[in-house]
């Protein structure tokens, strides 16, 4: 049972940290390091001592929680870079909220615990939405500004259309199986199996922001960028691929599989590079960034290396939480995340340092850890082929590219004599939770060494993949060449999507326009035809009822011997009316709805002949004399 | 011990309707008072109740003879399903009486109403004869008919009107189909665990398939289903906040029980036969009512409509439980249990739902979602009640309809794969219509109308926390409940 500490105590501690209102940002910081300190530790202890749990709700329903080395390397990093992030925004985000910020940072954390250390699909599931919920609930933080919550609206519908995929493998997996556990999804064969291993492959693939999904991870930008750095490192969008990894042996046997997995993480590898590049928009580039980078860790799972996937994520953690950090800093410095507005090497040094640690890793330079991994994942890819390393390679180097635009333009120096701009650079308690990480993607260089690599693999229960030296030669040339190629653009076309077909192009190359046309107008449009097609029928129910109750009213008033007179009449009428109803209401659905009216008329008319009085006296009476209807037909039945 | 948790809510109400000169917080102590000494009671059965494996089926029983010839009798008992509907009942009764009065007018009878609904209700769920059964039922409908018409808002009487007529229509559909089944055993009985027993209509087709019809359609009013709903959205809007919290918590489950207890479990066969039909009704439903709720500008009309869409879910999973005879077990237990549990699950929500929205009339009344936004500023703690409410209704994990649709979507699945996959865009909708509504009348800015909106006091505060919290709880650790529940399905679906 001892496992479920680890969600719980985030969960807990991060509900009850947002409803305490104001606290000053020394008490939210102390709390952080304590909650996300001891969500460490119980990883920690967890880890090494293999705690496992089981909560039971029916004797087929049973919630489970383990260890693999998958899951119990996530399970370190996700509190540990938490832990950087989360301190990060007690000390930079806008003082208004902030409680609730922090305490639903850390709630967010735990969910993606229980996502980790899930054995079964269920308990996967019951993680999986609620790191979604919370996503809605941090990107809607500022939520004065309707737009916000929108975008979190947006983000949560989204994530939960690939949510469905997981329900769909859920009931496939236990229809098969009579169970939800991991284990089964090996034993299954013929459609459940299909329906299970790319209902999966979905689900993973929404969150991970993968093509066709990718928009959403742009509309999450509205929230805070602690919010952003979390969401990209640590949680949402790494749960798609750590999923995909974690159940690879399962679903490496499922016919297409592993083949879908690289097309999707090839496609918006290449896509969301382009997509980076194009952008103007600072924590946008870092957005379509991390879409990219998630796209190589699908290749690597496709290409049957889940593990090296693996350890690329936890690589990109340490350098994407950074750089969402420093784009925070660097927008707040500015008032505006437009780079072509930034350059604030002047007023920001001590940042701009600390960025071009973490931008090496995602530029992929030679030495460090980002480096290494993709390095890792092409020589897996070559496995697959020459072809895909190939590809994968020219991702790399649009990773080179968008790195070097973001460096250089967010912070690139300025001519002395451009107009002095009234920045206060952060103090040093503000730089701790960037700086921290910074430090862990500078340690985990070390990565280069291969006694550190394999020890690493070894950890994570797997071989390194052996690659030629050919493909790492050409790997530095391209890379090499995306520097350059980044250097030209900063430098002749320092603007570039801030205007015209490339800034059109730079918001997913036009795709969030094709949903919405496609899939949001539609069925705006369809929503609301229902409900007028619906009314018209309530409607007219109540104008009919309205002349019922009119007529009612009159007939009451008069006299005993002529009201069944006029009460057969006002029958006549109503079921006239009713009829008409049904034959409209017929015409529009369905041809049988006419025949229940005429039923329903027929039974209506009669029993309003008995109500008209609508007293309740007389209803009572009514019931009575029922009962002792069926009294006699009972006999005579009898 | 039963026929007392129905006789004291009624005695209740007959003490406020004859005693003159009772104020209204006096009256409103003795509504409170009695409708928790009435769920006390049933607490107790609870406590009492076996859910082993051997334990029988219906339990607490009590039987006095009424007309020996006709084989019609006082006959309570209990088993998993309709305790825990009771005990929800109970539980939504204390809320809405606790509930302030929207309309403050003539609180005596308010109260006396209320009470008399609640032993109306608890009775239909707790009595064991056929006949009793469909006394209580159209009872039901003449509590429901004065609590609108009287305290709802302007122009209910012809809502409640429309509510009255057509779920009459239902009813008389039901006794067709009642006294057909009756007429088919012999010696003549209205005992229920008889009929179970007897499962009178087997090898009968016409006549089965006529009187199931007559069922079917006699519930699904009730419940309401697609296409048969259009009385729900006016009752709803025009209704005083509490008394749609118990016209969609528990005289909705009416028609959903009745379907479980009597065409489901005594007509297995003909109910087999006919469950693939019923399915896709169900499945119109889920899809119709999130479509139809997405497309509403009205906050109380949205909400109503998403009832359609959870009494789909419900019907959905007891259609795919009571499909096959034999078979797929596991999941048709499932099925049931998930079914019956998002009765509970939907009764506690969408109660809370009906209530926050009765508060919106009782501030400001309109329930056009225009006419609000950035709520969030002046009334947060409506707002977390909102949040939570609308997250346990669109189906969040950690919440009690989660429990309840994951059952009933896997153990469907089994049974009709493809209806359980295209029920699932139903739990998206929702998802898009839930938070489309939280966005638009809490998020953003604040209209100056809105300047001086009261957040939740003390006594609707306390109320709303009562209801969430059972949420949570049914949510996180539903092992109580499912039990209970189980121990009723695992008898209809093995037995």
């Amino acid at each position: 049972m001892m496992l479920w500490l680890l969600p719980l105590v985030p969960i807990l501690a991060g509900a009850i940290i947002a409803t305490l209102g104001d606290r000053s940002r020394l008490s939210l910081g102390i709390m952080t390091v304590a909650t996300l300190g001891t969500t460490l530790l119980l990883a920690l202890l967890g880890v090494s001592q293999d705690w496992t749990a089981t909560l039971v709700w029916t004797d087929v329903i049973r919630l489970s929680a383990a260890f693999v080395p998958v899951s119990a390397a996530v399970a370190i990093m996700v509190p540990t870079v938490a832990l950087a992030v989360v301190f990060h925004a007690t000390q930079n985000e806008s003082k208004s909220g902030l409680a609730r910020l922090i305490g639903l940072m850390i709630l967010f954390t735990g969910g993606m615990e229980l996502v980790v250390v899930a054995n079964d699909l269920l308990t996967l599931l019951i993680g999986w939405e609620l790191i979604g919920a919370c996503s809605w609930a941090l990107i809607s933080h500022k939520w004065r500004k309707l737009d916000n919550p929108q975008s979190g609206l947006y983000a949560f519908v989204v994530t939960r259309t690939g949510d469905l995929g997981l329900f769909a493998a859920l009931m496939a997996l236990f229809t098969a199986t009579g169970s939800f556990d991991y284990a089964g999804i090996q034993s299954l064969g013929g459609p459940l199996q299909w329906i299970v291993g790319f209902g999966i492959l979905f689900s993973a693939a929404s969150k991970a922001g993968q093509v066709p999904f990718s928009p959403w991870l742009f509309r999450a930008m509205a929230g805070p960028t602690s919010v952003s750095a979390l969401l990209h490192a640590a949680t949402l969008v790494a749960a798609g691929a750590y999923l995909v990894a974690r159940l690879h042996p399962q679903l490496a046997e499922v016919p297409g599989f592993e083949a879908t997995a690289i097309a999707i993480g090839l496609t918006t590898a290449l896509a969301g590079g382009i997509t980076g590049i194009l952008q103007n928009h600072a924590k946008r580039l870092l957005a379509a960034s991390t879409s990219a980078q998630l796209g190589f860790m699908f290749v690597a799972i496709g290409a049957g290396y889940p593990s090296i996937a693996v350890l690329h994520m936890i690589v990109h953690a340490t350098f994407k939480a950074p750089l969402f950090l420093s784009a925070g800093i660097a927008g707040d410095a500015a008032g505006t995340y437009r780079l072509d507005r930034l350059r604030l090497g002047r007023e920001l040094p001590v940042v701009a340092a600390l960025t071009i640690i973490a931008i090496a890793g995602l530029a992929g330079l030679v030495g460090s850890g980002g480096g290494w991994s993709k390095e890792e994942i092409i020589k897996a890819s070559e496995h697959t082929g020459f072809w895909l390393a190939l590809t994968v390679m020219a991702g790399g180097a649009l990773s080179a590219i968008y790195a070097t635009r973001f460096q250089l333009l967010a912070y690139g120096r300025r001519d002395k004599d451009a107009d002095s701009r009234a920045t206060s650079a952060p103090g040093w308690v503000a730089l701790i939770g960037i700086a921290a990480l910074t430090m862990m993607t500078l340690t985990l260089s070390l990565l280069w060494f291969s006694p550190v690599a394999e020890t690493a693999a070894a950890a994570l229960d797997t071989t390194l993949p052996k690659g030629s030296t050919l493909v790492f030669g050409l790997s530095l040339l391209f890379v090499f060449t995306g520097i350059a190629i980044g250097v030209y653009l900063v430098r002749y076309h320092p603007a570039l999507g801030a205007t015209g077909p490339a800034a059109i192009a730079s918001d997913w190359l036009g795709l969030p326009k094709l949903i919405d046309i496609v899939l949001v107008r539609p069925a705006d449009a369809i929503a609301v035809a229902a409900a007028r097609m619906d009314d018209r029928v309530v409607d007219r129910g109540i104008r009919g009822t309205a002349a019922c109750g009119d007529w009612l009213a009159r007939t009451a008033a008069k006299a005993d011997d002529r009201v069944v007179d006029r009460g057969v009449r006002g029958t006549a009428v109503f079921g006239d009316w009713l009829a008409r109803v049904g034959n409209r209401f017929g015409e529009a659905i369905t041809d049988g709805i006419p025949e229940a009216s005429a039923r329903l008329t027929d039974m209506i008319g009669q029993d309003l002949r008995r109500l008209q009085t609508g007293l309740s006296h007389h209803y009572y009476a009514y019931i009575i004399g029922g009962v002792f209807a069926i009294f006699a037909i009972l006999v005579v039945g009898a | 011990m039963l026929t007392l948790a129905i006789l004291i809510p009624f005695i209740g109400a007959m003490t406020l309707a004859f005693m003159p000169k009772i104020e209204r917080e006096t009256a409103r102590i003795i509504a409170v008072g009695t409708s928790s000494l009435s769920f006390l009671l049933l607490l107790v059965v609870w406590a009492q109740f076996d859910t082993g494996a051997g334990a029988p089926a219906f339990q607490a029983l009590t039987e006095i003879e009424w007309i020996p010839s006709l084989g019609v009798a006082w006959r309570v008992g209990v088993d998993g399903m309709s305790l825990a509907l009771s005990l929800m009942s109970g539980v939504l009764f204390i809320a809405c009486t606790a509930w302030p009065m929207e309309n403050p007018e003539r609180p005596r009878a308010y109260y006396a109403w209320f009470l008399f609904l609640e032993a109306v209700s608890l009775g239909l769920f707790l009595v064991l004869d056929l006949l009793i059964f469909y006394v209580f039922f159209d009872l039901s409908l003449v509590g429901m008919f004065f609590l609108i018409g009287r305290w709802g808002h302007e122009g209910s009487q012809r809502a409640a009107f429309k509510f009255f007529i057509y779920t009459l229509a239902g009813s008389l559909a039901i006794l067709l189909a009642i006294i057909g089944l009756v007429l088919s055993v012999d010696p003549i009985t209205f005992d229920m665990r008889a009929l179970i027993e007897a499962q009178p209509l087997a090898g009968m087709d016409l006549r089965g398939g006529l009187i199931l019809l007559g069922f079917v359609v006699g519930f699904a009013i009730k419940a309401p289903l697609f296409p048969v709903h259009t009385w729900l959205p006016p009752a709803h809007v025009m209704a005083p906040g509490p008394a749609s919290a118990i016209l969609a918590g528990v005289l909705l489950k009416m028609g959903t029980y009745g379907l479980v207890r009597i065409p489901f479990q005594m007509m297995r066969e003909t109910f087999a036969d006919y469950a693939l039909p019923l399915a896709i009704i169900a499945l119109a439903s889920i899809i119709w009512g999130a479509v139809v709720a997405l497309g509403q500008t009205d906050m109380k009309r949205r909400i109503a409509y998403t009832s359609i869409n959870h009494m789909g879910y419900t019907v959905m999973g007891i259609a795919a439980a009571g499909a096959l005879l034999n078979g797929s077990e596991g999941a048709r237990e499932m099925a049931l249990t998930g079914a019956v549990v998002e009765m509970v699950a939907h009764g506690l929500i969408t109660g809370a739902l009906f209530l926050i929205a009765g508060g919106f009339w009782t501030r400001s009344k309109t329930y056009e979602l225009d006419a609000f936004g950035g709520l969030a500023n002046v009334a947060p703690r409506m707002t977390v009640a909102a949040v939570i409410a609308a997250f346990a209704s669109l189906g969040l994990p950690g919440l009690a309809g989660f429990v309840a649709e994951v059952q009933i979507f896997v153990g469907t699945f089994a049974v009709f794969p493809w209806i359980a996959a295209i029920g699932l865009l139903g739990i998206l909708i929702t998802a898009a219509l839930f938070l489309r509504l939280l966005q638009q009348v809490f998020f953003g800015d604040l209209p100056k109308a809105r300047e001086g909106f009261p957040d939740v006091g003390l006594r609707e505060g306390t109320v709303l926390a009562a209801l969430l919290s059972l949420v949570i709880l049914i949510g996180v650790y539903p092992r109580w409940l499912l039990d209970l529940i189980g121990s009723a399905s695992s008898a209809m679906i093995g037995g």
